[in-house]
């Protein structure tokens, strides 16, 4: 239960940094964590989508279609003010997990 | 390149959700396969590397179907709340508390036959407030996007809370009084719904069909 919630909080994290800086397709989405994390996160298309329909239902995103000047229709997702707000908190979280396992197992930032 | 949209479909199935949306589903995760097949023959892969690293991103489609509907599921319950339970029950206590007013500083309904089972009760100053109530759940519906029937379901929930109500009540008269006339039952149903049911129906139906006259008047040009 605990490394469900764990890898969703991680997933949740990496998707709003990224489209707070741009908005992205789903497969950018992976592509753009997986460049930024040095290959350490990755997410699978099964991993993905699942994960993007929650965060659009909850109002932390929204995907619009649109077509690229090649005319692939791609779904873009853009960061809406409530997932902006969820940054924030988001971030604290995971720097306070940081600090008890630095603090537990003795667990260093590179 | 392999067609990916068929891919999915004869690998996802069946989505118990809308057609539009099942659609919408199926091309973005086709977008997605793709995109990543076309990643990986840019880096040289071989086209056969390709297709299989690219089906690779699913272990088991018949889990992502569940996982996918899981997701769309939770979408609809909340757009049930706020499209739906939420209006209706807004318009369903803002109308009985209005009765309930008009009882206390006492407001009586016009009643005909009074003491009969088929008892008509007009209630006029509360059925001309009701199209204000049905409006308002519909107001309410439409601001949260509902669209179609769950407007209208928002629109008159009271009469359709009392439609229910009544229904159970006959049920319960039905089986508890077997030797009571039948047709005094029936009577004094249909009198009842005509009062809870119909009358204010119509009347919240009519604040719906004039906040959308209104909205329709408002979005036209000129």
């Amino acid at each position: 239960m605990i490394r469900t919630e764990l890898k969703r909080g991680t997933a949740e994290l990496a998707i709003l940094s990224v489209l707070e800086r741009q908005t992205l397709h789903g497969y950018e989405i992976s592509r753009r964590i997986a460049q930024d994390s040095g290959g350490a996160l990755s997410f699978t298309l099964a991993a993905l989508y699942p994960l993007l329909y929650r965060m659009e239902n909850r109002g932390w995103v929204r995907g619009d279609w649109e077509t690229s000047e090649t005319g692939r229709r791609r779904r873009c997702y853009k960061l809406l003010p409530r997932g902006r707000k969820m940054l924030a908190p988001l971030r604290a979280e995971w720097a306070d997990l940081f600090r008890a396992m630095r603090r537990v197992a003795k667990v260093n930032h590179a | 390149m392999p067609d990916w949209l068929a891919y999915v479909n004869d690998r996802l199935g069946h989505l118990a959700i809308s057609q539009a949306e099942s659609s919408q589903v199926r091309e973005e995760l086709a977008a997605h396969l793709e995109d990543n097949y076309l990643s990986l023959r840019a880096q040289g892969i071989s086209e056969s590397d390709a297709v299989r690293l690219a089906c690779d991103q699913v272990s088991s489609w018949q889990e992502l179907r569940r996982d996918i509907l899981a997701a769309k599921l939770e979408a609809f319950m909340q757009n049930r709340v706020s499209q739906l339970w939420i209006p209706g029950l807004v318009t369903l206590f803002g109308s009985a508390a209005l009765l309930a007013v008009f009882e206390i500083v006492g407001l009586r309904p016009l009643v005909i036959h009074p003491g009969n089972p088929s008892s008509l009760v007009f209630y006029f100053p509360w059925l001309l407030s009701l199209p204000l109530f049905g409006a308002l759940g519909a107001y309410l519906s439409l601001r949260a996007r509902a669209t179609g029937l769950a407007v209208h379901c928002a629109s008159a929930f009271p009469a359709l809370i009392m439609a229910a109500a009544l229904f159970a009540v006959l049920l319960v008269a039905l089986v508890l009084d077997r030797h009571g006339s039948l047709r005094i039952v029936t009577t004094a149903f249909a009198a009842a719904i005509l009062n809870w049911f119909l009358l204010p129906g119509f009347f919240l139906l009519l604040g719906d069909w004039l906040l959308h006259f209104a909205m329709r008047r408002h979005a036209a040009p000129n």
